[in-house]
């Protein structure tokens, strides 16, 4: 498959179809292709051909889209970035990617508005070796890593999600909900574009005001709904959130974090008609690894859910800590291994060599995830370290700490998150401050939660704040994450 | 419990201090009290705490922005019968 020759046919074939709905914006596939060269011929003119990152800050426009397809062509990787993300970690991300230029949406705005169309421009080819996007995610010392993902891991990934989603030309219109800075965006975003269909993109505003967001879905006229079980969560919390909403959905995919069971029974109750999957794996391994419809019977027999069998010529391994096989159903580590696992992590060697090797020729990426293998199926049996999924944002623990520990009042800091049915349902900060002035706890807590916020996303800023004296001490000197955390309950 | 007590306490619960007690017309999402997620779950807690039917997507963002707002939200439907 050739990505963007596929999208770029589009505006032959098809050229008023739209391809991207987002917030009220339209983008129609001769729109893309217009304004994607445009783009293109102006970047490849701006900068060298040296394929190096380019940095695209946005939410869920239109212009993110021509963004990335523009960078595509010119023959740059692109690193998408949210703009409500803090100026401090958009920067880290920068200089940690080396990335020749960040492009906002006014910037592409403007330079689709000002810039002629250069005729002479052709299409940079992409190598399959090429890195097509990199997506940073939380990294446990508090700075994030950027995740590198091939021209041919993507077409992979593409191959497969087509053929088992059934997804032909024309004919999908998916509801996506994943920000671009999440991968599994990638599969509404390049699901829907190589085949002519349309992304209706749910944004930011639209979920923190629920009128707008069920407005959205109701005149999406979805086919195919992708989504973190979180998102389920939220949407069935309303009542009439069922298929006379969205009458055309046949199938949801979601992906992530664990889906819950009641989850699982509640959308086939509600969408009766439609196909229920679930689906696993890291961004270190492009979007997902694992995947497999959810059925009532599939349902009655585990608990928990199976995330699935591996896509074909991958291949899921479980080892033990010595990193040897361990015996049948038995749980050990997730080996992800085959062509869809990354190349490593941009400018980062030492991280890169600890999370990859190579299996029988093949790249092979350690997922920190407990799981085992029973029925031929893969299950997650949680994490090995302190990573979390809250609201299907992958979080670091760590990262929090490192980021609270920089404070200039903090003395120490535990981040523990609070579980509600098994999974993360918020998190608290347990903090040691250098000096109790004369300020109240809330007071406190908002200065704080302003700072970390000028730091972090704000989906990593804790809900809650505790001001103790000293942090509880295991056996070992650490602080005792567990004990804490029972003083919550 | 009164209304406005059933729906401070439910909120010291979310928000994590009492500060939404003593400040009534703070704002929740401006100050960063509560977010999507937990606006809908605090219209779900508070609707079956007073047996009312809400369904979250009839709600304006707007009507919940302060502890006072939700108090007469509630206070109105119950005069409403």
């Amino acid at each position: 498959m050739d990505i963007i020759e596929r999208i770029d046919n589009w505006a032959q074939v098809y050229p008023e179809r739209v391809a991207h709905v987002s917030g009220g914006q339209r983008l129609t596939y001769k729109e893309l292709k217009a304004q994607s060269d445009k783009l293109a011929g102006y970047l490849s003119q701006a900068l060298p051909n040296d394929g190096s990152p380019i940095v695209i800050l946005g939410h869920k426009q239109v212009e993110m889209t021509i963004g990335f397809i523009g960078c595509a062509k010119a023959g740059h990787p692109y690193v998408p970035l949210e703009s409500s993300f803090p100026e401090q970690r958009v920067k880290t991300v920068v200089e940690t990617a080396q990335a020749s230029w960040i492009l906002t949406v006014e910037e592409i705005r403007k330079i689709l508005e000002t810039t002629e169309e250069n005729p002479k421009f052709e299409n940079r080819k992409r190598e399959m070796e090429d890195v097509w996007y990199i997506i940073f995610t939380s990294g446990s010392t508090g700075n994030p890593k950027g995740v590198m993902i091939t021209r041919a891991s993507l077409e992979n990934f593409l191959n497969w999600t087509l053929a088992e989603h059934e997804i032909t030309e024309a004919a999908v219109t998916i509801i996506g909900q994943a920000p671009f800075t999440f991968d599994v965006s990638i599969l509404d975003l390049y699901c829907s574009l190589v085949q002519a269909g349309t992304l209706v993109s749910v944004t930011k505003d639209e979920i923190a005001n629920l009128k707008e967001l069920f407005k959205t879905l109701s005149n999406s006229n979805g086919t195919m709904w992708v989504s973190t079980p979180s998102f389920a969560r939220l949407c069935l919390m309303e009542p009439s959130f069922n298929e006379g909403m969205i009458p055309t959905l046949g199938r949801f995919w979601l992906a992530g974090e664990p889906l819950a069971p009641e989850i699982a029974t509640e959308l086939l109750k509600r969408f009766p008609k439609a196909q229920l999957w679930n689906a696993y794996g890291p961004t270190e391994a492009t979007v997902a690894t694992t995947s497999v419809q959810i059925t009532k019977e599939i349902i009655a027999k585990y608990n928990p859910l199976p995330i699935g069998y591996p896509m074909p010529g991958t291949q899921i391994l479980i080892h033990n800590k010595e990193g040897k096989p361990v015996a049948a159903g038995e749980r050990g580590e997730i080996i992800i291994n085959g062509p869809n696992v990354s190349i490593g992590y941009i400018n980062r060697p030492d991280l890169t060599a600890k999370a990859f090797f190579a299996v029988d020729g093949q790249r092979a990426y350690h997922t920190g995830d407990w799981g085992r293998c029973q029925d031929g199926m893969v299950f997650y049996d949680g994490r090995i370290d302190f990573q979390i999924k809250l609201h299907g944002y992958r979080i670091e623990i760590g990262d929090i700490e490192a980021n609270l520990h920089v404070l200039p009042n903090v003395q120490d800091a535990v981040v523990v998150p609070v579980m509600k049915e098994e999974r993360a349902d918020h998190l608290v900060a347990f903090v040691i401050l250098k000096n109790r002035t004369g300020a109240s706890d809330f007071e406190i807590m908002q200065e704080l939660k302003r700072q970390l916020a000028e730091r972090v996303p704000e989906y990593m800023v804790p809900r809650k704040f505790v001001f103790p004296a000293e942090f509880p001490i295991t056996t070992n000197g650490k602080a005792d994450r567990r004990k804490l955390a029972e003083t919550l309950q | 419990m009164t209304i406005p007590e059933t729906i401070l306490k439910e909120l010291e619960n979310y928000t994590g201090t009492d500060q939404v007690r003593k400040d009534l017309n703070i704002n929740l999402f401006e100050e960063r009290l509560l977010d999507s997620l937990a606006t809908v779950e605090l219209i779900i807690a508070l609707s079956e705490a007073f047996s009312m039917d809400i369904s979250p997507g009839e709600i304006d963002r707007e009507l919940w922005a302060t502890p006072q707002k939700i108090i007469d939200y509630f206070e109105e439907r119950a005069n409403a019968g």
